[in-house]
């Protein structure tokens, strides 16, 4: 199947999202030569469910909400994916997702599989009550089908611990027991797995530290810029100090002046200065900064610098066709903190420069390597201590990326194009091994 | 006042006795008559009455003996003045009725009583040996018939005429007259007759005789009177006449406080003493007739509130004259004044009374307290001019504004450097020791302030004092903060502001009231645990299912300065009171984003009115902090949790304020949807109230009529618009507001976004509208676009924007188009609703494809698009986003758009562009005086400035003017925008800078005298050179660009 195949299909429609998930994978397809029953199999979900959930709302009126559950595939373990509650939610964006989720699960080698849920609701227009009705109807309706050796939800779009530990509650309650591992994204003491905060972050820099091996850079003295102050890069920037690297500069979210700016230390950024005088969301007081002698630069200037490594760890869309040739010579190694952050073009003037990529679903990957680390501890009712959460997240992300970078070499593949071809390969193979194809 | 100094004083004071000595009298017998009880009990009671019937009843104690026995109330204690009298049963004394005063009395009659205090006791003596007498013979063996128990009635009224027939015979003629009007009333031939005689046979011929009528003498009055009350008692039961009597005299006894209330010569502190007096009286005011407390309430309300006929109609039914009493108690008035409260007091004391009043709702607002208020009379102001001799400061309000703001701080000064009238002085004092230390708020209670329609709010001063250290300290810094708020009158803004309401010719007097600050002691800073503002009409809806009358609360932790006006960098909570549940930030992150980060306290030490840090305050007060786990949520790895118990590590914990605890765990939302409610549907008008609570109880502030700030007014909404005029109308979910000049429409066709192919495109789309958000001129445009503006979900649901992509717009509009049988939901603007609320960016749904909504999309879709003008990158989406130049397709028409929440209804239509410009009124605006608009002034300016600018000199080759002096939208703190083609040196360059920032801070100080409004310099010069004109870089793009181009000006010629 060809790209203008699915192109034709969708005129009549305009963007939607799962057949674009389509398009990706029959390009990996291509590449793996998969045969027709794999492409069949893997280009669909296994199962969708679709629902109603009827809720007496607090004005005594009942309302019904549409549910839905799709499973993309559980050939490698229990499908895991979030539940989103959407006002506008579609069954083409969460068929995309699910699949992504495969992916995603695939990529870092992780025994689980893709899935997706969620509920046509606009939390704003819900009270906590309603929406803890929702969420224990959703599970009344599904419970049979999903399940700690089945298929495992967690938070998502305007869903969050809260609602987890609703539905957890429900399912515990028609199965009579407890399952923790049912369900992850729970708060630590409650089921939660710790290290969640820095797993992410953490993540990345394991990437970046294999990365440079391999590109022969010694981690003492390397020089680092930062798109975003947020969680992600907080701890990004923690461990990279730690292994002897220099961040130059920062950029951040000016809340007041609805913009963004950048902070540049030339002898390098001090996190704890800087976590001082920063708000919850990642903005720096600016004029404190001033103070404490950072230069204050453009949104975007973090992308011109001098450094050896570019993290973007904001948002998507920001390295684009504009400001790609901006990216300093210097730079040898661009690392994927926030989902999707190089639109198409600007891959292409990467992949020309000859500069090495940890694509977002690698780089990324702390936070579900962490979730699957959640329902293992859930699974067996133990919980490890920090420190062996984190070196085994090590551990899998170290294999995870060697494993993308030795097919990329093999295969002279660009390393985004190596890491969907790895994780597509994996789950093909798990379902043949099964006999399904 | 007290003494009894002139005749009808004394005459009153003596009624005043004769009604308690009768009363006393009264009650005895009503007490003996009670059946049922023993005679010990009988006597145990009276002696608790008897006190009532003398002239100091709180210091006199009364005792029984009797066959034996004695009979005493508590705190009994005998002592050197007494006056007894013998109980004498059958001709022998079988006890003694005794009345002691605890302490020395000025010399009466008596020792210290008075002569009629020894007929009241005689015959209080006399009453008990009959009843025993009585009880003595029914024991006997002879039943009492019931005729019998009615003659004993029968006795007890006739005792009382007899007793008044001796002792006041014109209370009792007084009596005679209402009864008999009373029986003629009720169709009593006999008492006609009467009358007819009483006012002699030539009264009937009618009124227009010339004759004096015959004095009749006061014997033949008495005998008049017997006969009344003989026709009384075969036409009325007994207990009716009994009734009507006590209430007469009762009546009589309240009359000096009418007569003081009548009287226009009545002072102030005169009628400050005839309230004590009627308090002391013990006159319990439901014993009064219907028609006297009326009277009472309604003047009571005119001399000391409002002439408002409206606001005295509906307030008489809630108010007693007992809460005038405690009210004069705390009023500090010159010592002939005649002044009133003010129109803030009077909205907080009417609705305390209401809530007093209104027993269906005590269990939920019994604990709603109001702070302790003192009070300075509107005359105050007068007394202090005239006693510093400021008479100059008069003819101000006539004055032009900028003399006004030049004069201003000048004034403050005067006032705080003069000095008060001793009486107010010493009224101050008192009121400094009443408050024991207590923070203090002054605020302004102009008699023009929160009248209907026109609330002053903010307008007038309202200072904030820590009121610690000596008391003469104290007194000092509370006078001159009332020298302060009364030069606030005399400021421009309240006389810009009255000026535009056409107030400037009404008289105006400005009352004081010095308040309590709620609040308690968090280490040097005193703060209420929170406070805020209520309103009755919800006009920020973030829901459709919060409907207008489900109200709005704005909360802050802190005082409630912060929760009034807009702060800009900080968010109070938002709660819908009718629908608490559904609250405008659902997520965790949302809810913390949009928390309050700051609050306003009172420093104690240096005594200051401070902003301070949330989380710092927190962290150093940790549990001392009233209501922590009520105002606050532990934020921890991405949730939100209502602290329990002793959860909270002040060190540690992320603390947010969300009032989550207020909420869930108290009854405060019910509390104030409930006050909400009530009040509305007494005053018959929706109000806004401020409240405040110390982490105990829960106060009221103030009360006032719902009123609307210029931006958030409705409006009037014609009906006979021709349909080409419409460019679409909504009749669901809009707020209020008006937005007169809209040149630019941005468009975003939903039809052709829903067909959009790639997510690149779709993320096109919201990049385009932050770019024109920059290009079009603020506040002039507004973003039309298909379902959810800044959707994080689905990007084809709506376009993906941030706050920063929109925040010049002056309206957001969503559209919900039917897809088949489906109606998408719309945001409500819920992902950035707190910051459109704050910026004042108006929001509306529009549903098309509804019956009776127009929605002309021949209009939005065929006129004539300037995008590929504007942005000429952008060709490939220009069918999905169009941007219409109104006045270009209109033949220089502009839309305007008017919102109506109070009939759900909204308006876009094609108009003449306003007189004077002005695109939509922007908060803490300043719309200036009569004179020219800002923008005209800013223009003429330019003209001079480019007619003295010297081109050859400076090296320039043109200039423009753009922004808001071009497009006539310029506020009172709007900057010039220039553009100055250069062509010269850098030696020029720094020359020309030197002379414009001379001009520039030259323009921004007679701007600051014009308006008020502070700026660092008027002129925001934007340089180009010829190679910026040539290639269109810079802002050169604005010099000839095809919408909202830059306008040149017509520079001096070369000195030729």
């Amino acid at each position: 199947m060809t790209t203008t195949a699915v192109k034709g299909s969708s005129q009549k429609k305009g963007f939607n999202p799962f057949e674009m998930a389509q398009t990706q994978f029959d390009k990996v397809a291509d590449i793996l030569n998969l045969d027709s029953s794999a492409r069949e199999l893997l280009r669909q979900p296994l199962r969708e469910y679709h629902f109603g959930i009827p809720v007496r709302m607090d004005d005594g009126t009942t309302k019904v909400f549409r549910g839905f559950r799709v499973q993309h595939n559980d050939s490698r373990g229990p499908c895991k994916g979030g539940i989103r509650f959407h006002p506008h939610e579609t069954i083409d964006t969460v068929k995309a997702l699910a699949m992504w989720m495969t992916w995603k699960c695939s990529v870092v080698d992780i025994p689980l599989g893709g899935g997706k849920g969620g509920v046509i609701c606009d939390p704003h227009n819900l009270s906590q009550r309603e929406q803890e009705q929702i969420c224990r109807g959703w599970i009344r309706q599904i419970a049979r089908n999903v399940g700690p050796v089945a298929d495992v939800p967690a938070p998502d779009v305007m869903t969050n611990s809260q609602h987890m530990l609703w539905m957890l509650d429900e399912y515990e309650h028609i199965h009579g027991g407890k399952y923790p591992g049912f369900i992850t994204g729970k708060p630590v003491g409650m089921g939660g797995s710790l290290g969640r905060t820095e797993a992410t972050g953490y993540g990345v820099v394991y990437a970046i530290r294999e990365s440079l091996k391999e590109l022969g850079i010694k981690p003492a003295g390397v020089l680092a810029s930062v798109q975003g102050f947020g969680n992600v890069a907080q701890y990004a920037i923690q461990l990279l100090q730690q292994m002897g690297g220099k961040v130059l500069c920062v950029s951040c979210w000016d809340q007041k002046e609805q913009q963004s700016f950048t902070l540049r230390k030339k002898t390098g950024v001090d996190l704890q200065a800087l976590l001082g005088i920063t708000d919850r969301f990642g903005g720096i007081d600016k004029a404190k900064a001033k103070d404490l002698g950072y230069e204050i630069l453009p949104g975007d200037a973090w992308l011109e610098q001098e450094v050896d490594i570019l993290i973007p760890a904001a948002m998507e869309n920001q390295v684009t066709a504009e400001n790609v040739e901006k990216i300093h010579k210097r730079v040898k190694l661009v690392a994927e903190g926030a989902n999707g952050p190089t639109t198409p073009e600007a891959d292409r003037v990467i992949k020309a420069r000859g500069i090495h990529l940890v694509p977002d679903f690698l780089a990324n990957a702390g936070g579900v390597t962490c979730s699957y680390f959640e329902q293992v501890q859930c699974n067996m009712n133990y919980f490890w201590e920090k420190d062996e959460v984190l070196g085994k997240l090590d551990l899998k992300m170290t294999s995870a990326y060697h494993a993308v970078s030795e097919l990329a070499k093999k295969q002279k593949l660009f390393m985004r194009d190596a890491a969907y071809v790895i994780s597509v390969r994996r789950v093909a193979q798990a379902c043949k091994d099964r006999g399904w194809v | 006042m007290n003494a009894p100094d002139n005749q009808v004083d004394r005459i009153l004071k003596a009624l005043q006795e004769r009604a308690k000595e009768l009363n006393c009298l009264y009650r005895v017998d009503e007490r003996l008559g009670q059946a049922g009880s023993s005679l010990k009990e009988a006597l145990r009671d009276i002696v608790r009455l008897l006190p009532s019937g003398y002239q100091y009843p709180e210091s006199c104690h009364a005792r029984i003996l009797f066959e034996g026995e004695h009979f005493e109330a508590e705190g009994f204690a005998e002592s050197p003045w007494v006056q007894s009298s013998d109980i004498v049963v059958h001709g022998k004394a079988a006890g003694r009725v005794e009345v002691y005063y605890s302490e020395s009395k000025p010399r009466q009659d008596e020792g210290p009583f008075l002569k009629e205090e020894r007929k009241l006791i005689d015959a209080i003596a006399g009453r008990i040996a009959r009843h025993v007498q009585s009880r003595q013979a029914s024991a006997k063996g002879r039943r009492p018939a019931s005729r019998k128990a009615r003659g004993g009635n029968r006795r007890d009224w006739w005792a009382v005429i007899d007793f008044l027939r001796i002792t006041d015979p014109h209370l009792l003629s007084r009596l005679s007259r209402k009864m008999v009007n009373h029986l003629c009333w009720n169709g009593v031939e006999e008492a006609q007759r009467l009358l007819q005689r009483l006012t002699s046979s030539r009264a009937q011929d009618g009124f227009d005789d010339n004759q004096p009528t015959a004095r009749i003498s006061l014997p033949d009055l008495m005998a008049m009177a017997e006969e009344a009350f003989h026709i009384a008692s075969a036409h009325m039961e007994e207990d009716e006449i009994l009734l009507k009597v006590q209430k007469w005299i009762k009546d009589d006894k309240a009359a000096f406080l009418l007569d003081a209330l009548e009287s226009p010569a009545t002072t102030i502190p005169s009628l400050q003493s005839a309230l004590q007096r009627f308090a002391q009286v013990g006159v319990e005011e439901e014993d009064l007739t219907r028609s006297t407390q009326t009277a009472l309430r309604v003047g009571l309300m005119r001399r000391l509130f409002t002439d408002e006929l409206e606001f005295i109609g509906t307030s008489k039914n809630f108010v007693e004259v007992a809460d005038f009493c405690d009210v004069a108690r705390r009023i500090v008035s010159p010592t002939d004044g005649h002044g009133k409260l003010g129109g803030k007091s009077s909205g907080l004391f009417l609705a305390a009374q209401i809530v007093k009043r209104s027993p269906e709702y005590a269990e939920l607002l019994s604990s709603l307290k109001t702070p302790k208020t003192w009070h300075v009379t509107s005359d105050g102001l007068l007394s202090f001019i005239q006693y510093n001799h400021l008479e100059e400061v008069y003819d101000r309000k006539y004055m032009e504004i900028d003399q006004v703001r030049r004069e201003y701080p000048h004034i403050i000064q005067v006032f705080k450097n003069s000095s008060f009238p001793p009486e107010i002085v010493q009224g101050l004092s008192m009121a400094l020791d009443d408050f024991e230390g207590l923070p203090l708020i002054v605020r302004s209670s102009s008699l023009l302030e929160d009248r209907m329609g026109s609330a002053f709010s903010g307008k007038y001063k309202s200072l904030f004092l820590a009121n610690q250290g000596s008391k003469k300290e104290r007194l000092a810094a509370l006078m001159d903060a009332i020298a302060e708020v009364y030069a606030s009158t005399f400021g421009p803004d309240p006389i810009e502001y009255r000026a535009e309401r056409g107030l400037l010719n009404v008289h105006e007097e400005m009352g004081i009231m010095i308040q309590e600050v709620v609040g308690t002691r968090v280490g040097d800073h005193w703060l209420p645990a929170f406070a805020g503002v209520a309103f009755s009409n919800n006009e920020f809806r973030w829901s459709p299912r919060i409907k207008r009358e489900d109200g709005l609360l704005r909360l802050v932790p802190g005082l409630g300065t912060r929760a009034v006006d807009r702060v800009g960098d900080d968010y109070p909570v938002l709660i819908a009171p009718g629908q608490p549940g559904l609250r405008v930030n659902a997520s965790p992150e949302e809810a913390v984003q949009y928390a309050p980060r700051k609050l306003d306290a009172i420093n104690l030490k240096t005594g200051a009115f401070e902003t301070i840090e949330g989380a710092k305050l927190f962290r150093q007060a940790g549990a001392s902090y009233p209501m922590i786990n009520e105002v606050v949520s532990v934020f921890r790895d991405g949730d939100l949790k209502r602290p329990m118990g002793l959860d909270l590590d002040f060190e540690k914990d992320d603390l947010v304020v969300t009032f989550d605890g207020l909420s869930a765990r108290t009854p405060f939302v019910v509390q104030m949807r409930t006050l909400l409610k009530l009040l509305k549907s007494k005053l018959r008008v929706a109000v806004d109230l401020e409240f405040a609570c110390n982490g105990k109880d829960l106060y009221l502030l103030q009360c006032r009529p719902q009123s609307y700030a210029a931006d958030t007014a409705p409006s009037a909404i014609p009906v006979d618009v021709p349909k080409d005029r419409i460019v679409f109308s909504a009749k669901k979910y809009v707020s209020n507001g008006r937005v007169p000049d809209i040149t630019h429409i941005v468009y975003v066709d939903p039809r052709k976004y829903n067909e959009l192919e790639s997510l690149a495109e779709l993320r096109e789309v919201g990049r385009i509208v932050g770019r024109l958000n920059k290009l079009l001129p603020r506040r002039q445009f507004i973003l039309m676009g298909p379902g959810r503006w800044g959707s994080r979900g689905d990007i084809k649901l709506g376009v993906s924007v941030t706050y920063s992509d929109i925040n010049n717009t002056a309206a957001l509009v969503e559209i919900a188009r039917k897809e088949g049988h489906y109606v998408p939901d719309l945001s409500f603007g819920t992902h950035f609703f707190q910051d459109l609320v704050e910026a004042s960016i108006r929001y509306l749904p529009l549903f098309p494809d509804e019956a009776g909504n127009d929605f002309n999309e021949e209009f939005l879709t065929q006129s004539r698009s300037v995008l590929k003008k504007l942005l000429p990158d952008c060709g490939r989406l220009a069918d999905t986003v169009r941007v219409i130049d109104v006045p270009a397709v209109t033949d220089g028409l502009v839309m305007r758009l008017l919102l109506n929440a109070e009939q759900d209804a909204g308006l876009a239509l094609l108009a003449s562009p306003s007189a004077g410009g002005g695109g939509a009124v922007e908060p803490g605006r300043k719309d200036s005086d009569s004179g020219e608009a800002p923008w005209l002034w800013r223009m003429r300016m330019l003209e001079r400035l480019a007619a003295q600018l010297d081109c050859v000199r400076f090296g320039v080759k043109g200039l423009y003017v753009f922004g808001s002096t071009k497009n006539a939208t310029a506020g009172p703190s709007s900057d010039i925008d220039l553009i100055i083609h250069f062509a010269g040196t850098a030696d020029q360059q720094k020359e020309l800078e030197l002379w414009l920032e001379g001009w520039s801070l030259s323009l921004s100080e007679v701007n600051f005298l014009k308006t008020g409004c502070v700026t660092k310099g008027l002129l925001e010069v934007h340089y180009v050179s010829d190679e910026d004109i040539a290639r269109k870089t810079s802002f050169a793009v604005k010099i000839g660009a095809s919408t909202d181009a830059a306008k040149p000006i017509l520079l001096r010629k070369p000195d030729a």
